[in-house]
């Protein structure tokens, strides 16, 4: 658990890895389907960015926990790009599946819960000292909470943003019950993680060294 | 009986005259039964494991107290209920926000008992004991609105957000999630300054 630290200068994956996102995100920052949109929800990136880089030096995660982090900010990332509603691999889910509308929005709250559960756990077994038996289920407790919370958010912009609008405003395409389709998919992507975590606990497996076990 | 188990059988009792008083003739029956499904579930996983989750007194007040706020909202159906008709009326809201009250007793009462159960076994530090029961509590009522649609959509088809007594507010489940989260700061907020004060359990 005390691995020593390692300066970004040293850490050639964490560069690698962020040098690749670096370019996809500049790639889709190009012309966006709606500028701003894009804006709106570069916030997010915004957000975890000035966390992630000021707390590197204090509190340095696995490098297997930012990888995470960088593959759901790409799936982002497009999403940004299309508005999310336009996501071209949306579509193409959406004739292959028969399905009403597109649905990348769910697989990105799907993946949210998914990509984001070893990062969080990790989070509290060392910096909260939970246990590793406890650990899984209160990070996806924390995921429930997130998700729920940016629900509440996105409610909040859209009734200070267009009153008149309604939940149309945030893409809801006349789902009543889209809030909670999006958390759905987020739980389940969490408690996939957490189950898997929690049978794998079971044995201790070699890990590379990127890993947090 | 220990002292302690007096006081559970105490407050137990209290709790069961609530629900005796409640279950005679309420508003709509089958709400009714529905409302006391979770209830019935809560209160028995609660004396299954009372003995190995050793709460405090002041744990099982709270817990005690969400459950009588409930015993009452379900009698009246939440939507019917007079004390908050009279609020409405009152103060000219669009709907009664009885429910809204239940939500935020939920978050408020139970982020205690929360706390204390983290404290006790999860094993983490204090300066964490405050962050995580409000997330614990908004990741519960994030899957009590999904619990409550998908039982929305399987009896009342169609019709579900209506069912459930929204009240014709669009952002119902956003705004009883936040309900539940800010009651559960509020008694973050409390526990942290009284025990700022005082010495440390």
């Amino acid at each position: 658990m005390n691995r020593s630290r390692e300066r970004f200068i040293d850490n050639r994956f964490l560069q690698l890895a962020l040098g690749c996102y670096v370019i996809f995100w500049i790639a889709l920052a190009i012309r966006p389907l709606d500028r701003s949109d894009w804006f709106l929800e570069n916030l997010l990136v915004l957000a975890t960015v000035s966390v992630l880089i000021p707390t590197y030096r204090r509190f340095q995660l696995s490098n297997l926990s930012y990888a995470l982090i960088l593959v759901f900010l790409a799936f982002h990332a497009v999403g940004a790009h299309y508005t999310y509603a336009k996501v071209p691999a949306g579509f193409w889910l959406m004739d292959w599946l028969h399905l009403k509308r597109n649905h990348y929005d769910r697989v990105i709250h799907f993946a949210f819960g998914l990509l984001l559960l070893y990062p969080v756990r990790e989070l509290l077994i060392r910096s909260a000292g939970a246990k590793r038996s406890w650990a899984p289920w209160l990070a996806a407790a924390v995921l429930w909470a997130l998700s729920s919370f940016f629900e509440i958010l996105e409610a909040i912009i859209a009734q200070i943003v267009r009153p008149d609008l309604g939940t149309a405003y945030l893409g809801t395409q006349g789902d009543v019950w889209d809030a909670q389709k999006d958390m759905a998919a987020a739980f389940i992507g969490a408690i996939i993680v957490a189950l898997w975590l929690m049978l794998r606990q079971r044995h201790t497996m070699p890990w590379s060294k990127a890993a947090f076990v | 009986m220990s002292r302690q188990n007096k006081f559970i059988a105490v407050l137990f009792a209290l709790c069961a005259v609530f629900w005796v008083l409640a279950a005679i003739h309420p508003f709509d029956r089958q709400a009714w039964l529905l409302e006391n499904i979770l209830l019935v579930l809560f209160v028995l996983a609660l004396s299954l494991t009372y003995r190995r989750l050793q709460l405090s007194n002041a744990s099982h007040i709270f817990i005690a107290l969400f459950v009588i706020l409930h015993i009452i909202g379900a009698h009246y159906t939440y939507a019917k209920m007079p004390l908050g008709l009279w609020a409405k009326h009152f103060f000219g809201f669009s709907r009664n926000h009885l429910d809204r009250i239940a939500h935020f007793g939920f978050g408020f009462f139970l982020a205690f008992p929360v706390r204390e159960l983290l404290l006790r076994f999860s094993g983490i530090q204090r300066a964490w004991s405050f962050r995580l029961p409000p997330a614990i509590i908004l990741a519960i009522s994030g899957f009590f609105e999904i619990l409550e649609s998908i039982v929305a959509e399987t009896v009342a088809p169609g019709k579900g957000v209506e069912w459930l007594g929204g009240q014709g507010d669009e952002w119902d489940a956003q705004n009883d999630m936040l309900a539940a989260l800010l009651g559960a700061f509020v008694m973050m907020a409390a526990v942290r300054l009284i025990t700022r004060k005082g010495t440390q359990r």
